[in-house]
């Protein structure tokens, strides 16, 4: 691309260069200096002629009369349109730099994303409030100007619009520099407000929990990783969120967590870290990375947006204490449906402490009771398929239902050919009137079902006596009211049935229930406290007595950082 | 049975084929923005606004059936400024339509030219819920209504460029109706000039610069921050020896609140709303919002 096609490409006009450099002329003239060179034109024009007066002044010196009159008073007109011509020369070199001075401004305001000095709308008339340029005043501009010194189609160069006088009848402005910028010609307007000024979002999230508890064991007694696990203070929850677009094609997100343990040693989890699709065709996105399967409702969230602070038991000891999340691909499709339907597929390795139920060798290579095998992926077959369905119905401007049934198939480390399948229907349901205010008030109802078959094996080099098909179940659901705004207020039912196998006693096994009430204060966006009390009671089972524990959590949650958006 | 098969499988085909009319889809994050894409877009566009005019615009659900709405947009108006933050994003994310993708003539930022105000020096949630980009609250002026109303016209001239000029004189149209609305508020409103006011948020600094008001007394200590009982006791002294007669409430507010303090210090509690009715013209709305504040300052 040559200089005249760039500018021409800039400009929009048909660039008149020349061949030889001293012949280029400037491709666009601005209007404002275009009006500055026919002055000055005009001024030697004057000179010029006011020379020629007084060469002729001196010539007919032997008619001094008339002549001398007529000569006197055409000296003073010229005098009197050189002052006039000055005068228009002064007002346009202001006008200019005025330009200038707001060029600047937007430019700064551009560069910084703090706008100019602005009205402080304290009453002072509108009206534009550029304090008076203490850049030089361009002197004489060049009237052939070797490359064009102004662009309309970059910088907006309207005159300050406030300028041209209103109309006699006009008692209120109609037009405001100060508030709106001038429009670039035929484009849109300048960027001042609006848009993230960073390629990153950048947020961390704690979680603090103080304990009390009749049990000793409290991490038999909560099931998720993140719960309080102990007596005393717990900060099983400390949170690193990033996301931001990758490049026109992706959009990466990541939670790193960090979690201290009962001896305060601090442990890593790239909890998640995917990249998904923006712009695929027909309704489609892809995500690859780590990642929570989308599987029942709670399971994909993180848990500081949960409601309650600890797990549901069924979503701890079927999904997990991490829940159902690992490395692999994901599939989803917005079904075009006149009502909000989703179709999800994801594929996951299923491996480890965050493949539960699937290929998981367990805490100390035994799992269910077993010595578990470490399988190792042998074909597709092995992967954990998670596939899920969900749908979103409206009822009126305040109520909104989302259901979904999910599913997880995949092979278990109990035996060479054991298998596991979870199935769960989940739904929520919310109810916000319309003039809520900062969120408030609002009626939530989340529910969960899940059943999983899971198929013991006789562990490793069938060294268990038996194998065994569990058939465990369980459900929880919930109701918040958030009666006063920043308050909230709940309850949460929890049933678990695991099947009573007479083979092993592996306390993760026991059925139980649990109630819980917690009341939350949002003291801000970014700040919470949460005060909640758990009944859990477990059932005897073959090896095991049963027991009834009341626990009493304190949480305090903040975050810092880029301002988190919240999914339904 | 037949018959309610053939009737699903036809209601399906409709659902899943494109429509036929030609009709820009656009959908609006907020009522005062579908106001003017209806103004602009006339019978040409199809127009959906998110939130609601009742609701706290901060505050909306992520409703699963706007990302049905974002997913066959062919326009999203949106304010910017932060002030969508918290819910759009994540509905951008699932609604996967590259037709209002950043950068994309079919997604206006409405404050893109707008030289926003109250943009803070330093960022510190210290001070509340700042928006770095300063208040996001600006269609409550009417000139800066009439530039992002020309802005959408020109985002409806690139999309349906047989109908631009259409658009175009509908922006002129709207142009000329703001200029001379102006002059008939500005006589209602301007023998107060240089009056106070109270509000609830900080919604209002626009508006209050316009029509040459100040405003520096707000219910809440800081932005989103809920009033405290000291912090009202503070504003019910300011209202009192700077004789402030109107305190302005929008409808997702705590009246309540408002009254209390209305009712300690003579000054009237004005329904205000940023936002217009689902079939209210802009012009309409500020017509209303004009003389109610007019009404409690008299």
């Amino acid at each position: 691309m040559t200089g005249g096609e760039r500018l021409s490409a800039v400009t929009g006009e048909t660039p008149v260069f020349h061949a030889h450099p001293p012949c280029r002329r400037t491709p666009s003239i601005h209007p404002t200096t275009q009006k500055i060179s026919l002055a000055f034109t005009l001024k030697k024009y004057l000179a010029a002629l006011a020379l020629c007066a007084s060469g002729a002044l001196g010539a007919e010196d032997s008619k001094p009369g008339t002549i001398q009159d007529q000569l006197a008073a055409m000296q003073e007109s010229i005098r009197q349109m050189q002052t006039q011509h000055q005068q228009e020369i002064d007002a346009l070199k202001k006008q200019l730099t005025d330009q200038q001075t707001l060029i600047e401004a937007l430019q700064t305001s551009a560069a910084t994303s703090t706008a100019p000095p602005l009205p402080s709308g304290k009453g002072e008339a509108a009206g534009p409030s550029l304090t008076p340029p203490n850049v030089p005043a361009p002197s004489a501009a060049p009237p052939k100007m070797e490359f064009p010194t102004t662009d309309d189609a970059l910088v907006s160069s309207r005159a300050p619009a406030s300028a041209q006088p209103a109309a006699a009848s006009e008692i209120m402005p109609t037009i405001d520099t100060s508030v709106v910028a001038g429009p670039t010609l035929g484009g849109p307007p300048i960027t001042l407000g609006g848009g993230s000024k960073m390629y990153l979002n950048i947020s961390l999230d704690v979680l603090i929990n103080a304990a009390a508890s009749t049990a000793r064991d409290l991490d038999i007694i909560e099931v998720g990783d993140h719960d309080p696990i102990h007596r005393g203070f717990n900060a099983r929850n400390t949170e690193l969120v990033f996301d931001g677009a990758v490049d026109p094609y992706f959009e990466g997100f990541a939670n790193i967590v960090f979690k201290l343990d009962p001896q305060n040693e601090t442990s890593v989890e790239v909890e998640e870290a995917f990249a998904q699709t923006t712009s695929l065709p027909w309704n489609l996105q892809v995500k690859a990375g780590q990642y929570f399967s989308q599987f029942g409702r709670i399971n994909s969230m993180h848990p500081h947006t949960w409601d309650f602070i600890d797990a549901p038991l069924v979503q701890g000891r079927l999904l997990g204490p991490d829940g159902l999340r690992g490395v692999g691909v994901q599939a989803s499709w917005i079904v075009p449906t006149p009502w909000y339907s989703q179709l999800i597929l994801a594929v996951q390795n299923g491996e480890g402490g965050t493949g539960f139920s699937f290929r998981n060798t367990g805490d100390d290579g035994k799992f269910a009771g077993r010595e578990t095998i470490d399988r190792q992926l042998r074909g597709i077959q092995d992967f954990v398929f998670v596939p899920r369905w969900e749908s979103a119905f409206d009822f009126g401007s305040t109520k909104t239902l989302l259901t979904g049934i999910s599913a997880a198939f995949g092979p278990n480390d109990t035996g060479a050919n054991a298998h596991s399948q979870i199935y769960a229907v989940d739904a929520f349901y919310k109810w916000k009137p319309d003039n809520a205010g900062g969120g408030w008030p609002y009626v939530k109802w989340q529910t969960e079902a899940m059943y999983r078959r899971f198929e013991a094996g006789r562990g490793l080099d069938d060294s268990f006596a038996a194998s065994e098909i569990f058939r465990d179940w369980g459900a929880y659901s919930q109701v918040v009211w958030g009666f006063k705004t920043g308050w909230a207020a709940g309850v949460r039912g929890d049933y678990l049935h695991m099947t009573d196998s007479q083979l092993t006693d592996d306390p993760e096994r026991q059925s139980r229930w649990r109630l819980s009430a917690d009341l939350t204060w949002f003291t801000s966006e970014f700040s919470k406290l949460r005060l909640q009390y758990n009944h859990d009671f477990l059932e005897a089972s073959h090896f095991l007595g049963g027991r009834d524990v009341d626990s009493v959590f304190l949480q305090f949650e903040f975050a810092l950082g880029a301002h988190g958006a919240h999914k339904f | 049975m037949k018959i309610r098969s053939i009737i699903l499988i036809a209601a399906l085909a409709a659902a899943l084929l494109p429509s036929a009319q030609a009709k820009l889809n656009v959908v609006a994050t907020l009522p005062d923005y579908a106001a003017l894409a209806r103004e602009i877009g006339g019978d040409k566009v199809d127009v959906t606004s998110l939130a609601k005019p009742t609701e706290d615009p901060h505050f909306v659900d992520a409703r699963p059936s706007f990302v049905v709405k974002l997913r066959t947009a062919d326009v999203l108006i949106e304010g910017g400024a932060e002030l969508e933050v918290g819910w759009l994003p994540p509905l951008l994310q699932n609604a996967r339509n590259e037709k209002i993708e950043a950068g994309k003539p079919g997604r206006v930022v409405a404050s893109q030219g707008i030289r926003l105000m109250d943009v803070p020096a330093t960022l510190s949630r210290a001070a509340g819920d700042v928006h770095a980009s300063g208040n996001p609250h600006f269609m409550v002026d009417p000139i800066i209504a009439k530039a992002v109303a020309q802005h959408i016209a020109q985002a409806f001239a690139t999309l349906d460029p047989a109908n631009a000029a259409g658009f175009q004189a509908n922006s002129a149209k709207f142009e000329t109706e703001i200029n001379a609305k102006l002059q008939e508020w500005g006589r209602e409103l301007l023998p107060f000039k240089g009056q106070q006011l109270a509000a609830y948020h900080d919604s209002w600094v626009y508006f209050a610069h316009r029509f040459g008001f100040a405003l520096e007394t707000f219910l809440e200590p800081k932005p989103g921050i809920p009033p405290s009982p000291s912090h009202l006791a503070d504003v019910i002294g300011k209202i009192k020896t700077d004789h402030i007669k109107a305190i302005l409430v929008e409808p997702f507010q705590n009246r309540k609140i408002a009254e209390k303090v209305a009712s300690s210090t003579g000054a009237h509690v004005v329904d205000a709303g940023q936002f217009p009715g689902p079939a209210e013209s802009y012009t309409a709305h500020i017509d209303q919002l004009v003389a109610a504040v007019a009404a409690a300052l008299k």
